[in-house]
């Protein structure tokens, strides 16, 4: 039984802490934009739906208690929806899409909303009380690094320069900018309404509410030479910036996945279908270079080449691993975040992976081309891979 | 009904004036800063659409006035966060607010017609009974308060701050003859306890009394360069902690300052006093006169006496002006004899009597200087002041000398300094001469631990305010009841002791821990509580170091050991005991010093504290109870459902970052004092008092020996956290492998071990824990580099 996707998507991505979602909660987020997605599929009620599988990377706090549950209780006028959370840090949105459709080809659901979730801004990257294992930690402390340490590790083993870093990260702001000037994500975004409640300057509690619907992190004016000027911030000798590295940020995104049976059943048209998926491991230290094993992997089982692919959505956790990422497997350059990645648009973990399958799908209709790929590496030093055809 | 200051103005938000406004913060009282509107939009303002009747605009000039003054170092504040304590506004929109505060402090510009024209406004919307003073340094009092109403003038007076106001330890009162009786008293008590002053009364004559004593020694000094032939290095190597000033002397002093103000009190002085004796010293040198034409104004234009450059190497050079060429050159010391004689003298009266002897350039200087300084502060009584001991106090507290004119004067002998001056063509005044030929031929006099100065030729009266405070050099000789040769124990009265340390820099050696352990045994016997402070230029700067690097260069670890044991068993003796111990703690309190106060009943700090266990700096973690007593205030913290991580991760980054705190108020946010039992004074001058007063109150509350409470520590949990935190650190070259080694042993101490779960464990287990882990630091040959190197240069080492 062959699964397909219907539709996706996904808010737009506000910056963390301090931008235009922080008022809002992970699971208020998620589920605006699961109601929007089920409201956009005519014929569907909400008791054909099988299953909520949300992607996060941060399962704990707000985001806590089975998030994917609260979630199918939150979006669906029923009880009967069940949810669950998948963590695979970074790809957590791409796996619960694998996952919905492994599920229907094994004939164990007809429908499915998988994506992701995550709002960076309450949550402390990690988690609120990190535990390392003390006898791993005396051997493998490096399981346990910060993100923007093996981006340096890349950096330094791959040769990176912190000019070419730079001149990606301005890149992907460009085409970000460009991107959005000319309304390219419009249609793929669910607007969020936005409500915060505060105190002003004379003590008086007043709300203001608002629509958010466009991403807040791209700088179209930045420059070499501002990005230059700043100072490595996770290492005292090294080249990562924050201009080089993906913001942190809140978003959800969300598509639906349903078995062909079903489909015929609603007359509905798939907009894609999930060709393949494959996850690999690394050394943790350079966790940013995953994709260079998963890629492969996930070719080979969609029986597909690289050149294949005509959209690459290549999450930019850092610079430094975007690029040897490219450089290691050959990635053609024009394919490449077409329209800027996380350096520019932010990177909400837990989401990132449906986001930018929402993004790959509309960037495939506009330019009416089969194939495209989503792909990222994952903390402690895995690779993920996504083959998509559009339909 | 007492006058209370809840909240005050500061109109003019210049350098002094945001910078006593920020000191009002620090003191716990609001401050409205208020300064004119501007004129002009910026070019910034410009291009961001604003108009001048923009809030943002109106308020620029003091907004960015109080920026730069929290961005100069050293800092405005205890801490950044009080900065929400000080308001600002602009005198067109906010003047009315001043209605609600008790003290409006003018610090405008110093022109008469513009500070008459704030005080017309300031009388408009001013609460009546308010005070309203003046920061002029120049202008005379009397002439400010023409026109005003008698509400105003009868609470006017001037309050003279010394820049920067936070770290100078003087104000000066000047009232007008205006001025009411209960708003001098309020001053006299205000200034000292609340914002932690010397204060002194002047008479209103110009540039008061510090700036006219100080200036002088300054300008003769200038003149004394040229005419000797004297460097301005070798000016300032004769001039600063060797003669108990400032480490920054002369020239260097100057530069800071700021050439143009040192300008601005001489020829003040110059065109106010025609009838002053010394009237050609107030002149200007030549050099100084093109330096101001070239804009060589000091640190604030970037080159003064002195100058800042790089090396062709890229090291960071300092030239010195050559007062003959204007240029600058590398600097050279010059060894002069005068000097080396005179370092043997570690009293600083015996070693001025040595200075002036010397035969060589050096002492030729010290002559000059010293003829021309005390005929100068003979001559000013009663010109300046009625009573010459004021003289002492100001220049001390304004300008940090060690000791003051007469002071030295009695220490050089009143004959010898008579002969001095005539000796170089000048007069002293009369009544020194009478006071030379009398039965006591000396200023003061010290009878039993009280000091009274020679109120004339026949009497000596005790200096007024000085029994509110304790200085141990007054009691030193009358009050010792014991002392070895780092400590000694003072009897303070009302049953209280002080255990004053000796030692050199006061680090904590041997006979300074059995010091302690005989004060707290005398305590428990006879006393009703100790207390443990001294008055040298710091607390402590930490354990003996030399003694540690001795025993661990020959590896003699049986010998360590028994030394850091004693170590650990005198700090817990100071917690486990049957009489309370106070410390009394200021400015540098570092390693053993705070180690000795996190063991206290209670700590009385100086404001000014600069505490931290700074250990890792010399390769080795607090061994003197500091890593357990940090485990144990981590224990102590926690709430049920806390995430102890991160409270344990911040009470081990105090001592695994070696954080020192930069006043006693961000001791607390540190963890090193405690709020409600650690208690601060302002005035550094009243510490051992109001440390004697703790002790006294706890001995009266009833004071029993504490009991033991085991310690909450996390085992392998905060294991992990630590290895992963310092592998990280090294790995992205924060941090060097030794400092990781330093860091795991350090966690181990704090977590307990490796125990499987949280558990409690007793004080010992820790120090043993502890002793365990130091010794085998020492056994370490990075850790001997650190300590050596922090011996021969006073610097820590980074290997």
């Amino acid at each position: 039984m062959e699964a397909y996707i219907i539709d996706g998507y996904r808010s737009a991505v506000g910056k963390a802490p301090r931008g235009s979602l922080r008022f809002t909660r992970p699971d208020d987020l998620a589920a605006a934009v699961i109601k929007h997605l089920v409201s956009s599929v005519e014929g569907l009620t909400e008791d054909l739906i099988d299953d909520v599988i949300v992607g996060n990377a941060t399962p704990e706090a707000e985001q806590g208690l089975n998030i994917g549950r609260i979630l199918s209780l939150m979006s669906l006028n029923t009880d009967k929806v069940p949810g669950m959370t998948v963590n695979r840090y970074c790809s957590s949105g791409l796996e619960t899409i694998a996952i919905a459709k492994a599920k229907i080809e094994a004939g164990m659901a007809d429908c499915i909303i998988a994506g992701g979730v995550e709002t960076m801004s309450p949550i402390p990257f990690g988690g609120w009380r990190i535990v390392p294992n003390y006898e791993l930690a005396k051997e493998h402390a490096d399981y346990y690094w910060g993100m923007g340490l093996t981006a340096e590790e890349v950096a330094k083993k791959y040769k990176v320069s912190r000019e070419d870093q730079d001149e990606f990260g301005m890149n992907s702001h460009r085409k970000a900018a460009q991107a959005i000037s000319e309304g390219r994500f419009k249609s793929q975004i669910a607007p969020i309404e936005v409500e915060e409640i505060f105190v002003d300057q004379n003590e008086k509690k007043q709300s203001r509410t608002y629509i958010f619907d466009t991403d807040e992190g791209v700088r179209p004016n930045t420059s070499m030479e501002a990005l230059a000027q700043l100072r490595p911030v996770f290492s005292a000798k090294g080249s990562v910036t924050a201009g080089n590295a993906s913001q942190t940020s809140d978003g959800a995104a969300f598509v639906l996945v349903m078995s062909e049976r079903l489909l015929k059943q609603l007359g509905l048209n798939p907009k894609a279908r999930m060709h393949s998926y494959a996850v690999a491991g690394v050394p943790p230290r350079i966790m940013g270079i995953g994709p260079v094993e998963a890629i492969p992997k996930a070719l080979k089982q969609a029986g597909l080449k690289q050149d294949d692919m005509d959209v690459i959505e290549l999450n930019e956790a850092f610079a430094s691993q975007s690029l040897a990422v490219i450089r290691e497997l050959g990635l053609n350059p024009e394919k490449v975040n077409p329209n800027g990645g996380a350096i520019a648009l932010g990177h909400p973990l837990g989401c990132t992976g449906a986001k930018l399958t929402v993004q790959a799908l509309a960037e495939l209709d506009r330019q009416n081309k089969r194939f495209g790929m989503v792909t990222m590496c994952v903390g402690t030093g895995q690779g993920a891979a996504g083959i998509f055809e559009r339909l | 009904m007492q006058r209370k200051i809840r909240k005050v103005a500061v109109i003019g938000s210049g350098v002094m004036g945001s910078r006593i406004a920020c000191h009002f913060a620090n003191i716990g009282v609001e401050a409205l800063l208020l300064d004119i509107v501007p004129r002009e939009l910026t070019d910034k303002e410009k291009s961001q659409g604003l108009s001048l009747e923009h809030p943002k605009v109106r308020n620029r000039i003091v907004n960015d006035a109080l920026a730069s003054t929290l961005k100069s170092n050293p800092a405005a504040l205890y801490k950044k966060s009080f900065k929400s304590r000080v308001q600002t506004g602009n005198i067109e929109d906010d003047l009315s607010k001043i209605k609600d505060c008790d003290w409006v402090i003018e610090a405008v510009t110093e022109r008469l017609e513009i500070k008459q024209s704030v005080y017309q406004e300031v009388e408009k919307h001013r609460k009546p009974g308010s005070l309203i003073t003046t920061n002029t340094s120049g202008i005379p009092i009397s002439w400010l308060i023409k026109a005003r109403s008698e509400d105003f003038q009868k609470n006017f007076c001037g309050t003279h701050f010394f820049n920067p106001p936070r770290y100078l330890n003087l104000l000066e009162i000047i009232p007008s003859p205006k001025t009411s009786s209960d708003v001098l008293d309020f001053f006299l008590d205000y200034g000292d306890r609340y914002l932690g002053k010397t204060v002194v009364v002047c008479k209103d004559t110009p540039a008061f009394i510090a700036n006219r004593i100080g200036v002088l020694g300054i300008m003769n000094t200038f003149h004394l360069a040229k005419t000797l032939g004297l460097t301005v290095t070798e000016i300032d190597q004769l001039t600063g902690t060797l003669i108990g000033r400032a480490k920054s002397a002369t020239f260097r002093t100057s530069d800071v300052v700021g050439l143009d103000t040192l300008v601005h009190v001489a020829n003040g002085v110059s065109q106010a006093c025609k009838n002053d004796e010394a009237l050609d010293q107030f002149k200007l040198p030549s050099y100084l006169e093109k330096m101001v034409e070239k804009g060589m104004l000091g640190s604030k234009t970037g080159m003064g006496f002195y100058k800042k450059t790089k090396s062709d190497s890229g090291q960071k050079l300092i030239l010195a002006l050559n007062l003959d060429t204007l240029e600058y050159e590398n600097q050279e010391k010059s060894k002069f004899d005068t000097i080396g004689q005179a370092k043997g003298f570690e009293d600083l009266g015996k070693r001025h009597k040595a200075l002036i002897k010397g035969k060589d350039k050096a002492g030729e200087f010290y002559r000059a200087h010293f003829a021309q300084l005390f005929s100068y502060v003979s001559h000013r009584v009663p010109e300046i002041t009625d009573e010459f001991y004021k003289i002492d106090q100001a220049v001390k507290a304004g300008f940090g000398w060690e000791m003051g004119p007469f002071e030295i004067w009695d220490a050089i002998g009143l004959d010898s300094g008579i002969k001095l001056a005539k000796d170089q063509g000048l007069s002293v005044a009369e009544w020194v001469e009478k006071l030379a030929k009398s039965e006591q031929p000396s200023f003061y006099k010290n009878e039993g631990g009280e000091v009274s100065f020679a109120k004339d030729s026949e009497s000596f009266t005790p200096i007024p305010g000085r029994d509110k405070f304790i200085y141990l050099n007054d009691i030193r000789s009358s009050k010792t009841i014991w002392s070895n040769s780092e400590s000694a124990l003072i009897d303070l009265g009302d049953g209280i002791i002080n255990l004053e340390f000796r030692s050199k820099m006061n680090t904590l050696g041997g006979d300074v821990l059995a010091g302690i352990h005989h004060a707290i045994e005398t305590a428990e016997k006879s006393y009703d509580g100790l207390v443990i402070s001294n008055q040298g230029k710091n607390f402590s700067v930490g354990a003996n170091l030399g003694m540690i690097f001795m025993m661990a260069a020959e590896q003699d670890f049986d010998e360590l050991n028994f030394a850091v044991k004693t170590f650990q068993d005198t700090m817990m003796r100071i917690r486990y005991s049957d009489t309370p111990v106070v410390l009394g703690i200021h400015q540098m309190c570092l390693g053993g010093g705070t180690e000795a106060s996190l063991h206290a009943d209670a700590v009385q700090a100086s404001a000014e504290t600069y505490m931290g266990l700074v250990e890792f700096g010399v390769g080795v973690i607090p061994g003197g109870g500091g890593s357990k007593e940090m485990a144990k205030r981590f224990s102590e913290s926690l709430q049920d459902g806390d995430i102890e991580l991160n409270r344990f991760r911040n009470a081990f980054l105090t001592i695994g970052q070696a954080k020192v705190s930069t006043s006693a108020e961000e001791a607390y946010d540190l963890g090193l004092l405690q709020k409600g039992k650690d208690r601060i004074s302002i005035n550094q001058d009243r510490v051992i008092v109001d440390a004697k007063a703790k002790a006294l109150e706890l001995a009266r509350m009833g004071y029993t020996r504490p009991i033991q409470e085991k310690v909450r520590v996390l085992g392998r949990q905060g294991l992990g956290v630590v290895y992963v935190g310092a592998e990280s650190m090294v790995s992205s070259h924060y941090i060097s492998e030794h400092d990781q080694k330093i860091s795991q042993k350090l966690g181990w101490v704090m977590c307990g071990g490796d125990l499987s779960e949280p558990s409690y464990v007793s004080e010992q287990y820790l120090l043993d824990l502890e002793r365990e882990a130091f010794l085998s630091l020492c056994g370490e040959r990075k850790t001997l580099e650190r300590i050596q190197h922090m011996i021969q240069t006073g610097k820590p080492l980074r290997n």
